[in-house]
């Protein structure tokens, strides 16, 4: 059971006169093996939320757990997939993807099975020996995805992954993604400003207030892909273009638009 | 395109060579006793490459020099560079050491040379002292700016996989702030020729700097443009070195844009 819980969290930055209330009263809960993204106005305090389950922040007040064990500081068992990649650039993409399974002290023969397996899941087979810079954005994305789950992580987090790639590349990133979360499912956070790719990829999608920003509403789309079954389209644009789909579209971009417009 | 620059570049030391002759040979405009002729320079340079000048040959001056450089140099690095690193990584070596540096910093290298030689007397003890004074600020200081400049997702992606501290600096903060150590390594080595020549020239046994001195005392200016020459070629040599071992350890870096400086 790796759920990602939020208990009353609150965020504050700063102190005194420019202390600004960043969270307000999180609760939330991300099930097991739930694909949950969050969408808000920029500035919302969606990557602080992200950024609790990874350690890199503490919660103000109220507490952050992932299965069950609170959060304390940033750990192997909550991968992190950054917007800008954050890939070291002076490591090969089979040394990037190797740095986490050789500081878990594990054996050369496993970690070479499991760099052979994330690679071709990822289709980076002729790409191993690359350096980042000789990548393209989307195949770097590729290789900072593989890092992540190379490590068999209980939770997947992903700020905005796709956020720095171009229209096209995007697109597959995305139908990549759907497939990689059929083929091994795991508990995802996902935060993104799009809310086509929020109802594209969640099971749920969870809308956030401004600054200081809560959870308004949570949108299940789960149902409804299931439902209307969604899944026998490979391509993001026959789905886009069911009635259902962009039902709830524009139901999440009318939340959306409340909180940007006020 | 790459010839013609090269072409520019030869006729240029032609012409200057060419007007160096005219100017002291033969028209006199410049005396021998204010600065050499061409002759005058290859005189004085076959007879320290032959019978040696100053208790030694050029080549055998340029060597004690070269392995000085080279001792001090390194000296400065392994500590140096370890120091800088330490320094931007905890804020609390920062807090300890800072202070003393700051101290230390604005002393320029040279005014160490007396008290070197106080304690050190006139050998090879005293020069690697002070070029290691010398070369230790700049290895410092580009080390620790080097890891500063660190961008911080690196660092958490770092975190996030569960990074042992020692890996945490061998193979996150320093080949990140590589580029930047570099930086400090060609100023290390430029200040350790300065120091060595300064060191030799105020008091040495061997040395290019010592022929330097005594070709001074000998008034015997085509001895001292020799010496000169030497330390251009041997710092020439070194730079040279340290750019190809840069281009190694920073062949990822290739195609990506940092700042030089």
């Amino acid at each position: 059971m790796a759920s990602i819980r939020f208990d009353k969290v609150q965020k504050y930055f700063g102190r005194g006169e420019k202390r600004t209330h960043a969270l307000a009263n999180i609760d939330l809960e991300i099930r097991d093996r739930e694909f949950l993204a969050i969408v808000g106005p920029s500035g919302c305090g969606k990557t602080t939320c992200l950024r609790l389950v990874a350690g890199f922040e503490a919660a103000s007040e109220g507490a952050v757990s992932v299965a069950g064990k609170r959060v304390t500081e940033p750990g192997p068992d909550r991968a992190v997939v950054f917007q800008q990649f954050a890939l070291f650039p002076w490591k090969t993409a089979r040394g990037n993807i190797d740095l986490g399974l050789r500081n878990k002290r594990m054996g050369g023969e496993e970690r070479a099975k499991r760099i052979a397996d994330v690679l071709k899941l990822m289709n980076l087979d002729s790409h191993a020996d690359a350096f980042p810079h000789q990548l393209s954005g989307g195949m770097q994305q590729r290789v900072a995805i593989a890092r992540a789950y190379v490590l068999d992580p209980e939770v997947l987090l992903m700020d905005e992954p796709f956020g720095a790639l171009d229209a096209q590349t995007r697109v597959v990133m995305q139908e990549e993604l759907v497939r990689l979360a059929r083929v091994r499912p795991r508990t995802v956070l996902f935060i993104t400003h799009a809310v086509e790719e929020a109802v594209y990829l969640a099971d749920r999608v969870a809308v956030m207030t401004r600054r200081p920003g809560t959870i308004k509403e949570i949108v299940d789309v789960k149902s409804m892909r299931e439902a209307e079954d969604w899944n026998r389209f490979e391509r993001i644009e026959d789905v886009m273009d069911l009635d259902s789909f962009v039902h709830l579209r524009t139901r999440i971009w009318k939340s959306l638009r409340e909180e940007k417009d006020s | 395109m790459a010839w013609r620059r090269q072409l520019v570049g030869l006729s240029t030391i032609i012409t200057v060579a060419l007007a160096w002759y005219l100017a002291t040979s033969v028209t006199g405009f410049i005396s021998g006793g204010r600065f050499p002729s061409p002759v005058d320079t290859w005189a004085a340079f076959r007879q320290i490459s032959g019978r040696g000048y100053a208790d030694g040959t050029l080549l055998a001056h340029a060597l004690h020099s070269l392995r000085l450089v080279a001792m001090g140099f390194a000296v400065a690095i392994a500590t140096g560079v370890p120091l800088g690193l330490l320094m931007g990584w905890s804020r609390r070596a920062e807090a300890l050491i800072n202070p003393v540096f700051l101290l230390i910093r604005p002393i320029p290298p040279l005014a160490w040379i007396p008290l070197a030689i106080l304690w050190l007397g006139l050998g090879d003890a005293a020069k690697i002292m002070v070029i290691w004074f010398a070369a230790f600020v700049p290895a410092v200081i580009n080390s620790f700016a080097g890891v500063r400049a660190v961008e911080p997702a690196l660092l958490e992606a770092a975190r996030m996989l569960g990074t042992p501290p020692w890996r945490f600096i061998t193979e996150v903060l320093a080949p990140s702030a590589s580029p930047m150590i570099f930086t400090g390594l060609r100023l290390s080595l430029q200040a350790s020729w300065t120091t060595l020549v300064a060191a030799e020239l105020v008091g040495a046994l061997f040395g290019l700097g010592r022929v330097l001195n005594l070709a001074q005392q000998d008034i015997y200016p085509g001895m001292i443009l020799v010496g000169m020459l030497a330390v251009a070629i041997c710092g020439w040599l070194t730079t040279g070195l340290l750019a190809l071992g840069e281009a190694r350890a920073l062949a990822w870096n290739q195609g990506e844009s940092r700042p030089a400086s």
